[in-house]
């Protein structure tokens, strides 16, 4: 029963001042085992609040972030999933489901995280599943100013993951969840 | 050690005698489940069928509605679950996740726990099916009971009745393995061979078949039927037969339900299963409701200790308290555990069959009643005997408790209790003084519930107890006794150096006899104790001196005599010549005065009692020879002053100044230790006799004494001391206490009487007033030494004498303080 919260394009300081604080009431250090962030924190200081609540941070560049030394992208292994992460601003046409899933077969993932769209998405891809956590903050994108603060928890439990997603509309929470269950074994790589 | 299997006698326990004769005993599970009120009293086995099946299912039940696995959807309930509530990082603590959380909190703490008990079975207890089942148990029952959450220490409590149920299932096991065919699965009363024709006929041997398959439970001609069997196995198969009454739910000792039986064990353990003691008390820190004192219940049951502990040994406890040695530092573990930590696990199973035996009834159910206990320890039988258990195992060790004044140490001998002990006598010891405890109704709402009660209430409960029925004998008190000792000591060998040249003909007996004297006061100036008490009683006159003889002999009679008086005397004056007479000659010549003017008082003529002293005071620093002579060539007093000049030399061998003051009083008190058991009417019987023997002997003595003094005054030493006894004698027989003088001649009689009551304050009154008197007379005295010092030749003597003079002043005064104190009593 792990639980892997994933989320990016804060653009704090720049585009947004902190996240929400209704989520921010919600994350709590010592539930959660893992943290993926697809990118564009900006600064350091929000990697370092990260890294309060877990200290596994795994973290991919984005184009804004100002630490420059995130790789692009990242894979890692979490209990029976292969979990691929990336900003996405190198995948175009950005946010393209086939695009993406053709970063996903490169990856070798079966969970696949992306952002710098902003939007909350999630598909059933091909015995996969692609995420887009959107903007923890809201901050504004390269497309468009509508944007509602969100992120993606994750709960991996053998062969089955629970996906829940939580939305910050018109000033409340909202939680939806999707089921995924894999069909098939992971041997563990060397990643 | 899985194998081990414990067999033990059947003790008789009180609640239920059918089972006894069915021979449940040996199956410490069932019968551990029937004192704990789990199962019925009843002498059916379908009964205890049913009941184990009806626990079994309320804690499956309580599993899963407890133990929460947030993944598992909700059936049959609402359509979809309000995510909002439901997610993991709900805030919120109704939602599933909270809960889960909150969870495995719990099971951390526990699983800490756990990974600790009991590494040197952990063969059993650390394999993980065993802490997986521990781990739920622990887990349920907190859960269940979320005002007292877990505590450190449930885990000790629920290990050893997991344990009993699995050594059970083993015995079940090989009973099985030994009586196999009753438990084949036969439900027609056939059995089936191997191939599989139901209706193997062969019609030629039908008459035999016949025979062989048709009876009562047999199935071969081998098995013998069920009744044939002890009833002891009978018992066994018929609660674990498959098909009883709730089928495989009520097999009593089953594999499959270790876990349902132990969590009902448990819970029954904790919640006193509506009796007085309930373990879970222990454990919580808020005081209980009825509680008369405010304390936290496990404060409150180890002060319950502590008081029961002063009845029973209250020098022991005195002793514990003086040091700081709090109840509670030792008792939290003991109580809260149930002694689990202290004893090693098969002792440990043998000491709560004796508890879970006890009946847990509360006895005192109205609160008008002013007779009840105010502890909620002694309030019922288990709970008596617990507390009894703990006082036994501190008096298990109270001579290594006497030992240290250091109270670490003691704590240290009592956390780490000993590995070998007799555990058999412990607790039969237990046992005892459960009777006691439960009939203690001294004091206890008088009883202060200050963490740190004093020492008085200590002596005014021992005080209680001289009236009252008989108690183990209460040794003297420790600290006095050293301190006298010390003086003592310290006054003989000034003695002995200032003596030299003295005559050396004065018979051993006397020196003997003012050395007891000196012991004797020593023994009485101590502050009164429950024994001095009964000592005064014993045919107590107003005389001081006889009372002091009295107990001197008493005393001596107790002692036993191994050192003879060669060993004693050489190591004395060994000691004597290393120590310096300026430091000791203050009490020496104190005590000596006391003495000279006690034998003055005693004996019927003033003369010969001043010249007595005289002779006295001029015993020589006589050699061992000398004295071991006088010592064989006394002949009718040597009978009697023989054995108290031995026992005396004894004593005075035990109060070897090389010794620390502690251990000088520990010799009298282990041989005082020897005889608590003794029945104090036949002692006094005894010491009575002796005291006959010993008061006429001496008397006697002194008489004899007199005449030998008057003829050798000629040739005694000092004339200073001599003349200042003459020019005292003369003073001191007119200001004699009549009462005093007359007495002795009335003494024989009076103490052939036997124990003559007397009141206790009374007497220790007189003594402090004669001793003013005679420190007033002993002022005097020196006084007029120091008139006659000057006119002196002898330098020697002179110096010996200012020194002692001056030192006697300083001693004199603290003496004065003394028989103040006395006096005031």
């Amino acid at each position: 029963m792990v639980l892997v919260l994933a989320l990016g394009d804060l653009h704090i300081p720049h585009r947004a001042a902190d996240l929400p604080p209704k989520f921010k009431s919600m994350l709590v250090p010592g539930k959660i085992q893992h943290i993926i962030c697809t990118g564009n924190l900006c600064i350091k200081e929000v990697q370092d609040y990260l890294k309060t609540l877990c200290p596994d941070l795994h973290i991919t560049r984005g184009e804004y972030d100002e630490e420059t030394r995130y790789p692009e992208t990242k894979t890692l292994t979490i209990g029976q999933f292969k979990l691929g992460l990336c900003h996405g601003h190198q995948v175009i046409p950005w946010g393209d489901l086939d695009s993406l899933a053709m970063l996903q077969r490169q990856l070798d993932v079966d969970i696949l995280v992306t952002g710098h769209t902003h939007q909350f998405t999630a598909y059933k891809h091909e015995g996969g599943v692609v995420i887009n956590p959107g903007s923890a903050t809201g901050a504004y994108s390269s497309i468009t100013y509508d944007v509602n603060p969100s992120f993606v928890l994750m709960d991996i439990d053998g062969l089955r993951v629970v996906v829940y997603v939580y939305e910050l509309i018109d000033g409340e929470v909202k939680v939806d969840k999707i089921d995924f269950k894999k069909t098939t074994t992971t041997t563990h790589s060397a990643h | 050690m899985s194998k081990e299997i414990v067999k033990e006698e059947a003790p008789p326990f009180s609640c239920v005698v059918s089972a006894e004769n069915r021979g449940l005993a040996s199956l410490r599970s069932v019968r551990w489940r029937l004192n704990l009120g789990i199962l019925p009293p009843s002498p059916s086995v379908d009964d205890l069928r049913r009941v184990t099946a009806d626990s079994r299912r309320r804690y499956a039940g309580l599993r899963r509605q407890l133990l929460v696995d947030p993944h598992v959807a909700k059936h049959g309930g609402s359509n979809s679950p309000d995510l909002v509530m439901d997610n993991p990082l709900s805030q919120n603590p109704d939602s599933t996740w909270g809960r889960f959380f909150r969870n495995a909190e719990l099971e951390k703490m526990v699983s800490q726990d756990l990974s600790r008990l009991y590494p040197e079975l952990g063969s059993y207890f650390q394999a993980p099916g065993c802490q997986g089942m521990l781990r739920r148990i622990l887990l349920l029952w907190c859960l269940k009971h979320p005002e007292s959450g877990y505590r450190q220490g449930m885990h000790e409590l629920l290990a050893p009745l997991l344990y009993i149920l699995h050594v059970d299932v083993e015995r079940l096991s090989e009973v099985r393995k030994i009586h196999e065919d009753h438990f084949i699965d036969k439900f027609d009363g056939l059995s089936f061979e191997e191939n599989d024709v139901t209706y193997s006929f062969d019609f030629k041997k039908v008459l035999d078949s016949m025979e062989d398959e048709v009876g009562s439970q047999g199935n071969s001609k081998k098995v013998r039927s069920l009744d044939e069997l002890d009833p002891e196995i009978q018992t066994i198969i018929l609660l674990t037969d498959a098909y009883g009454a709730e089928g495989e739910l009520g097999i009593v000792l089953s594999e499959k339900f270790m876990e349902h039986d132990a969590y009902c064990m448990f819970e029954a353990l904790m919640s006193g299963a509506g009796g007085s003691v309930a373990m879970a008390d222990f454990f919580s820190p808020i005081p209980a409701a009825e509680s008369q004192s405010g304390l936290p219940p496990v404060i409150e049951a180890s002060v319950a200790l502590y008081h029961l502990l002063s009845i029973v040994d209250s020098s022991l406890h005195s002793h514990l308290v003086e040091l700081g040695v709090e109840p509670q530092y030792f008792a939290l573990r003991w109580l809260r555990v149930l002694f689990g930590r202290e004893f090693s696990l098969h002792d440990l199973l043998v000491v709560w069959d004796e508890i879970l035996t006890a009946d847990n009834s509360p006895l005192h159910k109205d609160s008008g009643n002013e007779e009840s206990s105010c502890f909620n320890l002694l309030n019922s039988h288990r709970g008596a005997l617990i507390a009894a258990m703990a006082v036994s195992m501190i008096l298990y060790v109270r001579s290594s408790l006497f030992a240290t004044e250091n109270a670490t140490t003691c704590l240290q001998r009592l956390l780490n209790f000993p590995e070998n002990i007799n555990l058999k006598k412990l607790v039969a010891k237990a046992k005892s003084l459960q009777i006691l405890a439960l009939n203690s109704k001294l004091s206890s709402s008088s009883f202060a519930f200050d963490v740190a009660y004093n020492r008085s209430k200590s002596a005014v409960s021992g005080h209680n107890l001289s009236p009252g029925p008989v108690s183990p004998t209460t040794p003297l008190s420790l600290v006095p006794d050293s301190y006298w000792e010390e003086k003592w000591r310290v006054l003989h060998k000034a003695e002995e150096l200032r003596q030299d040249s003295l005559d050396k003909q004065a018979p051993s007996g006397k020196r003997r006899w003012s050395d007891k004297v000196k012991l004797v006061l020593s023994r009485t100036e101590s502050d009164p104790s429950p024994a001095r008490a009964e000592k005064y009683k014993k045919g107590h006159t107003s005389s001081v001196r006889r009372s002091l003889l009295e107990d001197l002999s008493r005393h001596l009679g107790w002692e036993e005599d191994t050192e003879t008086g060669d060993c004693f005397d050489t190591s004395n004056i060994e000691d004597r010549q290393s120590i310096e007479v300026q430091v000791e000659g203050q009490n020496e010549t104190s005590i000596d005065s006391i003495c000279t003017a006690e034998e003055r008082c005693d004996s019927g003529s003033g003369t010969s009692v001043s010249e007595e002293n005289s002779s006295v005071f001029s015993d020589p620093a006589s050699s061992g020879s000398s004295t071991t002579n006088d010592h064989e060539n006394d002949t009718e007093k040597s009978s009697v002053a023989s054995n108290l000049s031995s026992d005396e030399i004894d004593d005075h061998h035990l109060n070897n100044p090389e010794d620390s003051p502690l251990l000088v009083s520990s010799p009298p008190e282990d041989v005082l230790l020897n005889y608590p058991h003794e029945n104090e009417s036949s002692g006094k019987m005894v010491s009575a006799s002796k005291q006959k023997r010993h008061l006429s002997g001496r008397f006697q003595w002194l008489l004899k004494l007199g005449r030998n003094n008057v003829s050798q005054e000629a040739s005694d030493k000092g004339v200073i001391t001599e003349t200042a006894k003459s020019a005292n004698r003369d003073g001191k027989s007119n200001t004699s206490d009549s009462s005093t003088a007359g007495a002795p001649r009335n003494s024989s009689p009076t103490i052939q009487r036997d124990v003559v009551d007397q009141n206790v304050m009374g007497t220790l009154k007189n003594l402090g007033q004669s001793m003013l008197e005679h420190i007033q007379v002993l002022e005097s005295v020196f006084q007029q030494d120091r008139v006659q010092v000057g006119s002196l030749d002898n330098s020697a003597k002179n110096n010996l004498v200012g020194k002692g003079q001056v030192t006697a002043m300083t001693a004199l005064k603290e003496l004065r303080k003394i028989s103040n104190l006395l006096s005031e009593m």
